[in-house]
């Protein structure tokens, strides 16, 4: 039985759905947010943004476009979960939130290699941590400066001032440059882009000798998934606008919490189908909710989603093997998917057109 | 309802027809002209030419590795001033599923294979594929890096085991057929080497090239796969690597081989800045070789992207960047690498390498054995084919380039010397006849009644680049889908897969091998119907009788 509900009042779902559609379609600039759902809800969650000349943003894009800024101004070594667990002879964990971004790391890749952690949070605390880790300076903020100082010694260069003993710095490049195959993890809801730069340019400057490579672990919500759908279904990375009639990327313009508290935007569809996220906007506008937690939102419409690989089948990125992969329900139910809701939504636009 | 298209030169080199005449539509297919009665739907095609759909067998549109392309280079696009019809999806000109799908049709295309993918991301690219509309696909399968054949080659397991994993692996990849991708290569990069050749030993396993390549030419043999192994050889884009080609082209013996993109390893060491073409050497042995089947990878100019499996060759060129940006992933078996680059007419190595493409198409006699790529987007957007087409018909177009071309480049490559053009019917079988043949598609390629009603009508006249970019007509599975180079509607394509057995003893060694290795089920790396999203979105293939 779906659960719907118009300006808090439970309501039947057509009823709903032909008000949702109602908004949208008199919306001069809807934007399509948060994002969090499975492949089959992006892909409907994009048709639906090209449908209407609306903006498509994710609940975690700030950290995506960090890793992506890297790749598309840069250069990146990265490699997998997997070929870390298989390959591996040592992992440098940088800075904080890695166990938050992937509580299986430490049972998938801290068995029987050396590892070290620079700057990390609570999660390395005695108590916690793992045989063979060492920790290398602990306030998060010296991160960047110890980064450009082991960048700088890797190639040979001097270091004035640097928030650890040179030795220290100087030991653990030594160390760096003698294994194998090294991974360096991060989470980039941590870091400034400017430090995740840093470390990829010294994974890069590694190369030079030995085997060296990134792991960047991806943020919550499917939020990596939704960018590849986006990716092959645009051209383009999320925070993009189909306005104009095509496809725009702009990661300022099209920023659904900007757009909205501005004005520029006139109406909102939130997508929160793994939790209970709220939009961070904090402007009021007619705003359509699609979430696992109906309760937690004063939508003008809300109608209530099972949540991907529990209550329905789904395809997700799965962090231990970072691909998309079919996912089954663990228990299914007849929560509506993000998919079907949206397709009702489309086939109640005016002049909508099935695909 | 029957279609008719009525007085064109119908040019279908399988059957042997090349003639004015009448095709006839029924139900999607092309069926002999009926004996009494009248077309619902006439087509007068009087003046124009008309031939089966195109067939691409490499080509990359789809998968994780692509798409990082495409978030890499928000500035990249297909050329494209089109405005799309206001219900159409409104991706116009950019690099996406929808474009991929509208481009090739509008280019009179129906059938395209993306030769890439990695088992473990299979279902990535599949989804990709289902997005792409109009066309059908196929993809194939990338083994030779990965652990666990490294491992059956080193403990000399043999050709059943081999046989058994390849089927297995095809199975949940839903592959059309198999590729090696510098076969042990890109293994041998994580252990730190950075050059591999044909008879080099990946460490750590002590097996060579070479016999990787003989056991997957062999299993995919054996299963009577549709297509044969098709090879992404050694040492790609280096000079001097002819050597490797030759030494690869050899290797195949008697047993059917696919080199892909043969163009970036046509390159001798001779010339005063040490890079020349080996065209022409490279040609001589393909057309002594009747095992070897080739395509091309031209070369044109203009700004793209490298995305390869060979992250081996793909992290050696980061640093030629253009413009300055890359990513490379040690992935599970190849991994990628993504390298912008700009193929410049000025640029001396450049212009010798779009030589050496335009060499091996007109020195490889026989049309049914070299293929018309430019392993999209590597050499070239596949945008670019209809261009490359007008060169390959048309001498004097050739020589104009020639002469715009740096003369030093085109003084270590024979192509000025060459006076061959293609002909409309041996452009037929490059693009059409041989491809079918060569995927193991008997119902696509041909016009012959029980074919698939794919078909693409052209004008005629001297401007052949304009011919074939925007087709007349295109008929897919029998709907009118392009006119007037026009797009009139998207209908979903189908992906074709080769049927194989997971072998039951296979299954559980897998199950083992995933959970030992990786602390996992090898589920996640099975391609489900029910998870593409769209019905019926497989078609199957039968393996050769």
């Amino acid at each position: 039985m779906a659960e719907a509900w118009i300006r808090s009042k439970s309501a039947a779902l057509d009823a709903a759905i032909a008000q949702a559609a109602g908004l949208l379609a008199a919306s001069r600039l809807p934007v399509i947010a948060g994002l969090g759902t499975d492949v089959a809800g992006a892909r409907a969650a994009i048709k639906l943004a090209q449908s209407v000349g609306g903006v498509v943003d994710h609940m975690h894009s700030e950290a995506l476009l960090r890793d992506l800024d890297v790749m598309r101004e840069a250069g990146m070594m990265m490699t997998t979960p997997n070929e870390a667990r298989l390959r591996a002879d040592f992992l440098l964990l940088v800075g904080p939130g890695l166990i938050e971004a992937w509580p299986a790391l430490p049972e998938r890749l801290f068995a029987n290699r050396r590892t070290v952690w620079l700057c990390p949070d609570a999660a390395a605390k005695p108590e916690n941590r793992y045989q063979n880790m060492v920790v290398v300076g602990d306030n998060p903020r010296d991160l960047p400066v110890i980064l450009a100082a082991l960048r700088a010694r890797c190639v040979g260069r001097p270091v004035a001032h640097p928030p650890l003993a040179l030795a220290t710095i100087d030991s653990l490049m030594a160390e760096l440059r003698k294994v194998r195959f090294g991974v360096a993890i991060w989470s980039a809801a941590q870091h400034d882009g400017l430090v995740i730069e840093m470390l990829c340019g010294l994974v890069d400057d590694l190369n030079k000798g030995t085997r060296f490579s990134g792991l960047p672990l991806a943020p919550a919500d499917n939020a990596a998934a939704v960018q590849q759908v986006a990716g092959w279904m645009s051209g383009f990375p999320l925070r993009t606008g189909f306005g104009r009639r095509l496809p725009e990327h702009d990661p300022w313009r099209f920023e659904a919490s900007r757009l909205i508290d501005s004005g520029e935007a006139d109406c909102a569809v939130w997508i929160s189908a793994y939790g209970a996220r709220s939009p961070t906007w904090k402007r009021n506008l007619p705003l359509v909710a699609l979430t696992a937690r109906p309760d937690t939102l004063g939508a003008d419409v809300t109608i209530a989603v099972g949540r991907p690989g529990i209550d329905h089948d789904a395809v997700e990125h799965l962090a231990a093997t970072a691909t998309l992969s079919a996912v089954s329900a663990s228990k299914p139910s007849t929560a509506m998917s993000v998919a079907s809701v949206i397709g009702k939504i489309r086939a109640a636009l005016p002049a909508a057109r099935p695909c | 309802m029957l279609t008719r298209l009525v007085g064109g030169r119908v040019i279908d080199p399988q059957n042997g027809r090349d003639a004015v005449g009448d095709i006839f539509i029924r139900d999607g297919r092309i069926v002999d002209a009926p004996p009494s009665g009248t077309a619902d739907e006439t087509y007068n095609v009087s003046n124009k030419i008309v031939m089966a759909g195109a067939i691409d067998v490499h080509s990359h549109i789809a998968g994780n590795n692509e798409t990082i392309g495409r978030l890499s280079l928000p500035e990249e696009r297909y050329p494209s001033d089109v405005v799309h019809p206001g219900h159409f999806p409104q991706p116009r000109g950019s690099w996406n599923t929808f474009e991929t799908g509208r481009i090739y049709a509008t280019m009179g295309f129906t059938t395209v294979v993306e030769p890439a993918v990695l088992p473990h991301h299979a279902m990535q690219a599949h989804l990709e594929l289902a997005d792409i509309p109009i066309i059908d696909k196929a993809t194939l399968t990338v083994l030779g890096n990965d652990d666990f054949l490294l491992n059956l080659l080193h403990r000399r397991e043999g050709p059943d085991a081999m046989r058994d994993y390849v089927a297995w692996t095809l199975a949940a990849s839903r592959g059309l057929g198999i590729k090696v991708i510098n076969a042990g290569g890109v293994a041998a990069f994580k252990d730190n080497l950075r050059e591999f050749s044909l008879d080099d030993e990946v460490p750590g396993y002590g097996v060579s090239s070479r016999t990787i390549m003989k056991a997957l030419q062999r299993a995919v043999h054996e299963l009577k796969l549709p297509h044969r192994l098709h090879v992404h050889c050694n040492n790609l884009g280096i000079a001097g690597n002819v050597e490797t080609a030759l030494a690869t082209i050899a290797a195949a013996e008697d047993l059917p081989l696919h080199l892909a993109h043969l163009q970036f390893y046509g390159y001798g060491k001779e010339g005063p800045r040490g890079f020349s073409s080996g065209g022409a050497r490279l040609a001589e042995a393909v057309n002594a070789a009747g095992s070897v089947t080739v395509d091309v990878g031209q070369v044109m100019f203009g700004q793209t992207v490298t995305i390869s499996c060979d992250v081996l060759r793909q992290f050696n060129a980061r640093n030629g960047a253009r413009p300055k940006k890359w990513m490379i992933c040690d992935g599970d078996s190849n991994g990628g690498g993504i390298v912008p680059y700009n193929y410049r007419g000025t640029d001396f190595f450049n212009a010798v390498q779009w030589a050496v493409g335009l060499e091996l198409f007109l020195l490889t006699k026989d049309p049914w054995r070299v293929f018309f790529t430019t392993d999209h987007p590597n050499g070239a957007p596949f945008t670019a084919y209809p261009d490359i087409l007008a060169l390959l018909m048309n001498r004097d177009l050739r020589a104009e380039w020639i002469s715009r071309m740096p003369k030093e480049a085109m003084a270590v490559t024979t192509l000025a010397s060459i006076a061959r053009e293609y002909t409309l019917a041996e452009v037929a079988i490059m693009t059409r006849a041989a491809p079918a043949r060569l995927l193991g598609l008997t119902d696509r390629g041909h016009l012959g009644p029980g074919a698939l009603a794919d078909v693409a009508v052209y004008e005629t006249g001297t401007d052949k680049a304009r011919m074939f970019r925007e087709a007349a007509l295109v008929f897919k599975d029998g709907q009118l889908i392009v006119r007037d180079g026009a797009l009139l509607d998207y209908p979903t394509g189908r992906t074709l897969s080769v049927h194989t057995e997971r072998e039951r003893a296979m299954e559980r060694r897998m199950c083992d091998y995933y959970e030992e290795r990786y602390g996992l089920s090898p589920d996640f790396m099975t391609v489900a119907d029910a998870a593409i999203g769209r019905p019926e979105s497989f078609e199957t293939i039968p393996c050769l009788s």
